[in-house]
């Protein structure tokens, strides 16, 4: 009964505060929004623009070339007064000159580096401001060098219709997914405890209002529990609000399919991602429910925390650059579940590291709200200046 | 009435180490404070027990050890024949405790509040209820129990912080410099209602510096300097037909051996 009121009362204090709600899902929406809008600039640009390109001079091979990458898009158009080329260029009239040496195709089959003489000459005349015209430098002038490649050619790296590269689209999604998102969850349910944490118990402990329930007869351990368990509870609806708002937002920053993300995993790694996710917030929540009760202030608290977070951050990280961890780290809270995140994302196999270091992280979360329970009793602790 | 002791304390010492900070403000060069030195005295059922004292005496002290928020280096107190050392949660369950020291959270409302800490101490929903009804109405509480604490006057906060106190119906009732801070129209109130205590058979311990509210409300004073018990007594036996005060600083010097 005493636990379930301390219970009610930290789910009450926090749902009946609309600000606290809103400060809770907003980052989540914020990532969202952001991400997905991030990712519309990069990949949704438009592509096909209507190049309206002069040519001055002439050659065959590079004509052909670009008509044949552009298609119709491009419409090349001959001229014999580059001057007034030039000019239609500036007034924005045409997307872009292009300007060919006399005998442009002579000179570059019977040219030889070693001579010394200039070489034959290719100029592109356009406006860096105008889309159309800057689009038309860049891929032309990428053509022209393939172009200037393929004529001095030594050798082909990867060029037959063999297919090299053995790994399928959702394999490179996964190994992507495998090397962020452990890391980004870990940090996001880490900031989501942290914020919630260091209010509800260093907060209660400055204003005095802890000490107000330590008068009662509640038992130490109950009021512990009555902290973590709905602390857990609201910060992991803080940590899916930001994991959904990256999950979703993901496939349009990366420019991926979100549908062929989502079949690579199959039911019982969804689970067990799922357990790693809420064994995992009631252990930051603990640690974090420790640190708060031992700091004098929500000041030291979040001192105090900003270690912790360094700590946290640098597990979660170690396993994307420390190759080959041994099945031995699962035993090591936060960095076991880490691995074990990482390993169901790359289609590994996660299902015993997994189960292990979710026991692991319950096993240390009920260590810390003894040690919570224990300094609670402790004078020294709750009441010393 | 002399029968068995509700409250009793047997020989409570407490000594605190005194940081580089306090030592600069106490201006002294000793780490440790000895803030209660053996102290013993015994409050019975159905009677107002103060403790006299000036500032630093360890009144404060002597109450957080009562309540079990601190615990004695040496001795023991019992409440309701419960030690605070070894059965904290039933001396708990047998006081009401109030302090400035203990807020209430002022996101919540008195009514709220006042079910929360009735479900602390394991108080039945009917009982609750009525107590409430009886409690709020009796300090005009009822037409502000919706109100966020946090929008409530020092006055109205003193008595709900009071009435959340004895939520519980405590048998006995310790309270920390119980008229401090308050206006007089709510120290009445709150002198007024230890009086109805007293009068339903409840045992207030109560600490103070202010001689006018010992000679109103107590049966029996005990008076504390330098963390020990100088003198106790009834009212009439410790004054001697003198007024308190004179008394008290007769005592006073009598101990430090110098004129205040």
């Amino acid at each position: 009964m005493k636990l379930k009121a301390l219970m009610q009362k930290e789910f009450r204090r926090f749902f009946g505060d609309p600000k606290l709600i809103i400060t809770l899902i907003l980052p989540g929406i914020l990532i969202y929004f952001i991400y997905s809008l991030m990712g519309g600039l990069i990949w949704d640009r438009p592509v096909s623009h209507d190049y309206n390109v002069l040519v001055y001079g002439e050659s065959t091979a590079v004509e052909s070339l670009m008509q044949s990458s552009f298609g119709e898009d491009l419409t090349l158009t001959r001229t014999d007064d580059k001057d007034a080329a030039v000019e239609e260029v500036k007034s924005g009239n045409i997307t872009a000159l292009i300007s060919f040496s006399e005998n442009f195709d002579e000179e570059v089959a019977s040219y030889d580096p070693q001579s010394g003489l200039p070489a034959p000459q290719v100029e592109i005349f356009y406006r860096s401001a105008d889309d159309a015209s800057s689009s038309f430098y860049t891929a032309a002038t990428a053509l022209l060098s393939a172009y200037e490649g393929s004529i001095s050619n030594c050798f082909d790296v990867n060029l037959g219709d063999t297919q090299y590269d053995f790994s399928s689209t959702s394999e490179v999604i996964m190994t992507v997914l495998g090397g962020l998102l452990p890391f980004l969850v870990v940090t996001l349910i880490f900031s989501s405890c942290m914020s919630i944490t260091l209010e509800s118990v260093a907060g209660e402990k400055e204003r005095g209002t802890l000490a107000t329930i330590l008068v009662t007869s509640a038992k130490r351990s109950d009021i512990a529990l009555g902290k973590v368990i709905p602390l857990s509870c609201i910060a992991a609806i803080g940590a899916l609000s930001s994991f959904l708002g990256i999950a979703l937002s993901m496939p349009q920053l990366m420019g991926l399919d979100m549908g062929g993300m989502l079949v690579e995993y199959a039911f019982g790694d969804y689970l067990l991602l799922l357990g790693l996710i809420v064994s995992i917030v009631p252990l930051i929540v603990s640690i974090m429910t420790a640190i708060s009760t031992y700091a004098k202030s929500v000041k030291e608290a979040s001192s105090f925390s900003g270690v912790i977070m360094i700590v946290v951050m640098v597990l979660s990280l170690v396993s994307t650059f420390v190759a080959s961890l041994g099945d031995w780290v699962c035993c090591i809270p936060v960095l076991g579940t880490v691995v074990a995140v990482q390993r169901i994302l790359e289609g590994g196999a996660a299902l015993l590291v997994g189960l292990v270091a979710i026991a692991v992280n319950l096993v240390v979360t009920a260590l810390f709200i003894l040690l919570t329970a224990k300094m609670l009793s402790s004078e020294r602790i709750m009441f010393g200046k | 009435m002399q029968e068995t002791p509700i409250v009793r304390a047997e020989g409570l010492k407490k000594t605190f180490t005194l940081s580089e900070k306090q030592r600069k403000i106490e201006k002294t060069s000793q780490k440790r404070k000895v803030a209660v030195d053996g102290l013993s005295f015994s409050a019975y059922p159905g009677e107002i027990y103060g403790l006299l004292g000036p500032n630093g005496a360890g009144k404060t002290t002597t109450l957080r050890i009562l309540s079990t928020l601190i615990k004695p280096d040496e001795g023991d107190a019992f409440v309701g024949g419960c030690s605070v050392l070894k059965e904290g949660e039933k001396v708990r369950d047998k006081i009401g405790f109030m302090t400035s020291e203990l807020k209430l959270e002022g996101f919540f409302t008195p009514s709220y509040l006042f079910d929360f800490f009735g479900a602390m101490h394991g108080v039945d929903k009917a009982t609750l209820a009525q107590r409430k009804r009886e409690l709020f109405a009796r300090f005009g509480i009822d037409r502000f129990q919706e109100v966020k604490v946090s929008d409530l006057s020092t006055g109205m906060l003193q008595k709900v912080s009071l009435v959340v106190a004895i939520v519980h119906d405590p048998e006995v009732v310790i309270f920390d410099e119980p008229t401090n801070g308050l206006d007089v129209l709510t120290a009445k109130v709150v002198t007024d209602f230890l009086l109805e205590l007293k009068s339903m058979g409840k045992s207030i311990l109560l600490s103070t510096h202010i001689f006018s509210l010992v000679e109103k409300l107590c049966d029996r004073v005990g008076v504390i300097i330098d963390g020990r018990m100088a003198a106790e007594g009834t009212l009439e036996e410790l004054c001697e037909g003198k007024p308190l005060e004179d008394k008290f600083f007769e005592i006073y010097e009598g101990i430090k051996g110098e004129t205040v």
